[in-house]
Parts: C-alpha cells; structure tokens; sequence
C-alpha cells in the first residue's frame, strides 16, 4: 500500500482544498461588507486577499 | 516545503502551523500598525483626492496583473534564509511567519499587497480598521499554508501554479470593485 502523501487525494479533499475556493469565499464577504457599508469587515477582507495573493509555495 | 506531506522533523507539522500562522497574523499586525500611523501624512488631503488617488492605483493594480503595463514593484527581492528554519523549527517558523506577515522582507510579487497598503496610506482609516486589515493579510497569507497541509498531496502545488495568472487578476479586480463600492458609494 503506498503512503499517504503518494496516494492520490480523494475527491472530496481535492474539492474542499481547491486554491479558488479561499479566494471565492474572501471575494464575496468583501463584497457583501462593502455593499452593507461594513468598513472594517470589507477592508479585513481586502486584506485577507491581498494576502492570499502571494499564494507562493511554504 | 514546510507543508509538504514529506514532513520528517521531529516536531509535529500541525504544531509548526500553527506558530507559523501566529508569525505571519503578528507580522501582518505590526505592518498595517506602522501604516495607521504613517496614514496621518494623507489625512489634510482632500476627500475626493484621495478617494481618487486610491482607485486609480486600484486599477494601476489591475492593469499589471492583466500584463497590459509593465509597473516595477518596490520589494524587498530576497529570500528569508533557510537557517532560519534549520536548527530550532517551532521557533524559526514563528520567525519565518513573522518576516512573511510583514510584507517587507520578501518577495511580493503580486499588486493587491501593493494597492491595499497604498489604500491604508491614503484613507486613514481608523487604528481598528487599518491594524485588522494587516492582520487579515497575514491571515490570508496563512491560508495557503492551512490549505496546502490540509491537502495532504504534492499534486496541490502544481494545481496552485495553474491557478495562479486567474487568482491574481480576479484578486486585483475585486480589490477595485470592494474599494469602488465603499469609497463611492
């Protein structure tokens, strides 16, 4: 049986650990806080993009 | 890779994570810090100058990521060294976290960083505001990491490398419209 980090991933963990998806739930709470005039959620949010940005390797 | 599945230290991966995410919310804290108080410098400028002077480098922004200007960024072109991590782990990923949440030690090469922090500069927001900004920088920066070690598979890196042109100019362009909607409207 090989190990764990050579078998592929299941579809589930590939699906849940997308590298879209951060970004996707990020962009729709900016959004949303924007719309609704939340200044302090929209900018944390922003933020929290342009972190996720620099999606280099670690 | 210190989120690879080949983990072999001696130190529990999830442990090194999570002083690594400490590292980089205290590194992004202390940053948007340091821009609050900077962001002084813009506040007898006009409203309108300044609202205008942010989107326009909101678009900058995205027209960079787009490839359709050519914009030299400011960074720090060095990588942290790798004895940083070397000899003490939980201790040299607090370290590594910190110098990454910062933003100034390192490579940044995408322009949201770069139109965030100018934003802050600009809109002198309030101290709450500005430090929470930074310390969701660091946590995005985190993600990555979180993401990666929850993937538990090598093929994430190359799946991130394919997705990153499209993650960096959808991140430039939700930035500008965020930015568009709360400053204009």
């Amino acid at each position: 049986m090989p190990a764990a980090e050579t078998r592929p991933a299941g579809r589930l963990r590939r699906g849940l650990t997308e590298p879209l998806l951060p970004f996707a739930a990020l962009a729709l709470l900016a959004v949303a806080a924007a719309a609704a005039d939340h200044t302090v959620l929209c900018w944390a949010s922003v933020g929290a993009l342009a972190g996720y940005s620099l999606s280099g390797s670690v | 890779m210190l989120f690879s599945p080949g983990w072999r230290a001696p130190v529990r991966q999830s442990q090194v994570l999570a002083v690594f995410t400490l590292g980089l919310l205290l590194g992004g804290t202390l940053s948007a810090t340091v821009l609050w108080l900077l962001s002084g410098f813009a506040a007898p400028l006009p409203g309108a100058v300044r609202t205008g002077a942010i989107l326009a480098v909101a678009i900058l922004g995205v027209l960079r990521e787009a490839g359709w200007i050519r914009v030299p960024l400011p960074q720090n072109a060095r990588q942290i060294p790798q004895e940083v991590l070397r000899n003490r782990v939980r201790r040299g990923a607090l370290q590594f976290g910190f110098e990454l949440g910062t933003g100034v030690r390192t490579f940044v090469s995408a322009s949201a960083p770069y139109v965030v922090a100018l934003g802050l500069l600009l809109a002198h927001q309030g101290p709450v505001t500005t430090i929470l900004t930074g310390t969701g920088f660091g946590a995005g920066r985190a993600m990555t990491a979180a993401i990666r070690y929850a993937s538990r598979h090598d093929e994430w890196d190359d799946r991130r490398i394919t997705r990153m042109p499209l993650l960096t100019n959808a991140i430039g362009v939700t930035v500008l419209v965020c930015l568009a909607i709360l400053l204009l409207t």
